[in-house]
C-alpha cells in the first residue's frame, strides 16, 4: 500500500518535467503549425511555471523568516534580573539580521500587485517577525511597537529603484495576537524570578492589547484564524492573571524561597492547580 | 478591600492609554477597508445575478432552438458585464495594488462569466475564446483590472462541464454532426490543459474533472457513429479521421 504513493512521486516528477519541456517547445511547434489554442496555452504555462516558482521562493524565505524570529523570541526569553542590557543587545542584532538577511528577500519578490498574491505564502514568516519584534521592543521599552514602527525598520532594504516593502495591517495584526502567548511565558518567567513589578506591567499590558483585539478580531479578512488566536490569547491574559494573583495573595510566603533554584516550580504547580 | 482594588486596577495608566490611541489608528484603517470591501462585494452581487439571467437564457440552447435567436438575447447581457466590470476597476483604481487583497470577492463569479463568454464564443465560431479575448470582451485593461488567467482556465474548465449535455440534446434533435466537433475540440482543450504545470489546487481538481466530460463526449460519439447515423451527414472519406 505505501510503496504505491511512493512510486508514484517520482513518476509525477518526470512528467512535469517532460511537460516543461514540450511547453517550450511548443512555442517554435505552435507557430509552424499555428494552433492559436496551444500558443495561447503556452503562455498560460510560463505564467503558472513563473508563479510557482515565485510562490516557492517566497515560502521558503518566509520559512527562514519564522525560524530566525523564533531565535530572537527565545534570546528574549533569556533575560533575568541582572542582564537585561546584554540579552536585549543581542535580541537586537539577531532581528536586524533577520531583516537584512531573510527578509530581505521577500522585497524584490512582492513588487506590485504580487504583495496580495502571495501572502499566503509570506505570512507566516512576517506575523513571527512582529512577534519577535514587538516582544524585543515591549523589553525594551514597555510599549508596543506599531505598524509604522516596524515598516519605517524595513525601509532600508529597499532599494530607491523598487517601492519598500510595508508590512500589511492583517498580518501585524495576526502577529500581534500570537505576542500575548510569548509575554505569558515571559511574565510566568519573571515572577518565577522575584520580578513581579515587572509582571504586573505585562499583565497591564497584555489585557488591553486582547481589549482591544476584541473590537479589531472581526474585521479581519479572514476571520476563522482570528477567532481561534483569541481564544489562546484570553487563555494566555488569564494564565498570567491567575499568576499575578498568586504572588499578590500569598506572594510573602514565597519571596523566602526565591533565591533557592528550585523556586520556580511552586508557582508554576499553583497555576496549574487553579485551572 | 477598597484599597486593594485600586492598587491594580490602573484604568488611566500610561500604558493603557497609549495602547488605546494606537489600536484607535488600527481600527480607522480597518473600517476604511471593510467599507471598500462592501461596495465590491454589491458589485459581485449584481455581477453574479447578471450571469444567472445570461446563464438561463443559454439553457435554452438544450431546447432546440434557433442558436443565433438565443445568442442574440444572451449576448444583450454582455454589455451589462462590462459596466460592472468597469465599476469594478473603478473602486480598485482607489487602491492600487491591492488587486488580490479582494480578489476573493469576485473570484468565483469572473469564472462563472468566463464560463458563460467562452460558451457563447464556442457556439459562435467553434473555436475557444482565449484569454486576451475574454478581457477585451468585458472590456478590461489588463494593466490595471486584469482578468486572473487561473480564473480564465477555471472558467474554461466549468465550459467544458456543458457540453456533454449539450451534444446529448444536439444529438436527440437530429444534428450528427455535433458529436464529432465537440470531441475534436474537447481533446484539443485537453491537450493544452496538459502543458500546464499545475498544482494541487483547485484549478487542478476543475482540470481533472475535465476527461469525465472527454468520455461522455467520446461515448455519445461512439453511439452515433457505430449505428451509421453520422455517417448520414458525413460523407463516407472521412471515415478515417481520428
Amino acid at each position: 500500500m505505501a510503496s504505491k504513493p511512493q512510486h508514484h512521486r517520482p513518476l509525477a516528477g518526470t512528467t512535469q518535467a517532460r511537460q516543461r519541456t514540450t511547453s517550450t517547445n511548443s512555442t517554435a511547434a505552435a507557430s509552424i503549425d499555428s494552433n492559436p489554442m496551444k500558443d495561447a496555452f503556452s503562455k498560460y504555462a510560463n505564467y503558472l511555471n513563473d508563479l510557482n516558482d515565485k510562490r516557492e521562493r517566497v515560502v521558503k524565505a518566509s520559512r527562514d523568516v519564522t525560524m530566525n524570529s523564533k531565535k530572537v523570541i527565545f534570546q528574549v526569553h533569556r533575560i533575568g534580573k541582572h542582564n537585561k542590557e546584554e540579552v536585549l543587545e543581542k535580541a537586537e542584532k539577531d532581528l536586524a539580521v533577520v531583516r537584512d538577511q531573510y527578509i530581505s528577500r521577500l522585497v524584490k519578490e512582492l513588487q506590485g500587485t504580487d504583495f496580495w498574491k502571495l501572502r499566503q505564502a509570506y505570512s507566516p514568516g512576517v506575523q513571527e517577525y512582529i512577534e519577535a519584534a514587538t516582544l524585543f521592543n515591549f523589553c525594551k521599552t514597555g510599549t508596543l511597537l506599531n505598524l509604522d514602527g516596524v515598516n519605517a525598520a524595513l525601509q532600508p532594504l529597499s532599494d530607491p529603484s523598487m517601492e519598500p516593502l510595508q508590512i500589511n495591517m492583517l498580518d501585524y495584526i495576526l502577529g500581534l495576537a500570537d505576542l500575548t502567548g510569548e509575554l505569558m511565558r515571559l511574565a510566568i518567567g519573571r515572577i518565577s524570578d522575584g520580578e513581579v513589578e515587572f509582571a504586573n506591567k505585562i499583565c497591564t499590558f497584555v489585557r488591553e492589547i486582547y481589549r482591544e483585539m476584541t473590537i479589531v478580531a472581526p474585521e479581519i479578512d479572514d476571520s476563522s484564524d482570528m477567532k481561534s488566536k483569541m481564544d489562546t490569547m484570553l487563555q494566555s491574559v488569564k494564565k498570567i492573571e491567575n499568576a499575578c494573583f498568586s504572588v499578590h495573595v500569598r506572594g510573602s510566603e514565597y519571596i523566602p524561597h526565591l533565591g533557592s533554584a528550585d523556586a520556580s516550580f511552586p508557582l508554576l504547580g499553583e497555576d496549574d492547580i487553579e485551572r | 478591600m477598597a484599597g486593594w482594588g485600586s492598587e491594580t486596577h490602573m484604568p488611566h495608566s500610561p500604558t493603557v492609554e497609549k495602547l488605546e490611541k494606537q489600536f484607535e489608528e488600527l481600527r480607522s484603517q480597518l473600517e476604511d477597508s471593510g467599507k471598500l470591501r462592501e461596495r465590491i462585494r454589491a458589485v459581485a452581487m449584481e455581477i453574479e445575478s447578471a450571469t444567472r439571467l445570461m446563464h438561463s437564457s443559454l439553457l435554452l440552447i438544450h431546447h432546440s432552438r434557433s442558436i443565433s435567436d438565443i445568442l442574440e438575447k444572451v449576448k444583450q447581457q454582455i454589455g451589462v458585464l462590462r459596466e460592472l466590470y468597469n465599476k469594478l476597476a473603478e473602486i480598485i483604481r482607489e487602491c492600487p495594488d491591492q488587486y488580490y487583497r479582494y480578489h476573493a470577492d469576485w473570484k468565483s463569479e469572473t469564472q462563472t462569466v468566463v464560463s458563460l463568454l467562452s460558451f457563447i464564443h464556442w457556439l459562435e465560431t467553434g473555436t475557444l475564446l482565449v484569454h486576451t479575448d475574454a478581457e477585451e470582451k468585458l472590456g478590461l485593461n489588463p494593466t490595471e483590472f486584469g482578468l486572473d488567467i487561473e480564473d480564465y482556465l477555471i472558467g474554461i474548465c466549468f465550459m467544458s462541464n456543458e457540453l456533454p449535455r449539450y451534444v446529448v440534446n444536439q444529438v436527440t434533435a437530429g444534428d450528427y454532426e455535433c458529436p464529432r466537433k465537440v470531441l475534436k475540440f474537447l481533446t484539443d482543450l485537453n491537450a493544452a490543459f496538459r502543458m500546464l504545470n499545475l498544482r494541487n489546487d483547485f484549478l487542478r481538481k476543475k482540470f481533472d474533472g475535465m476527461k469525465y466530460d472527454l468520455r461522455r463526449v467520446e461515448e455519445v460519439y461512439y453511439d452515433v457513429k457505430i449505428r451509421g447515423l453520422a455517417a448520414n451527414r458525413e460523407s463516407a472519406g472521412k471515415e478515417g479521421d481520428p
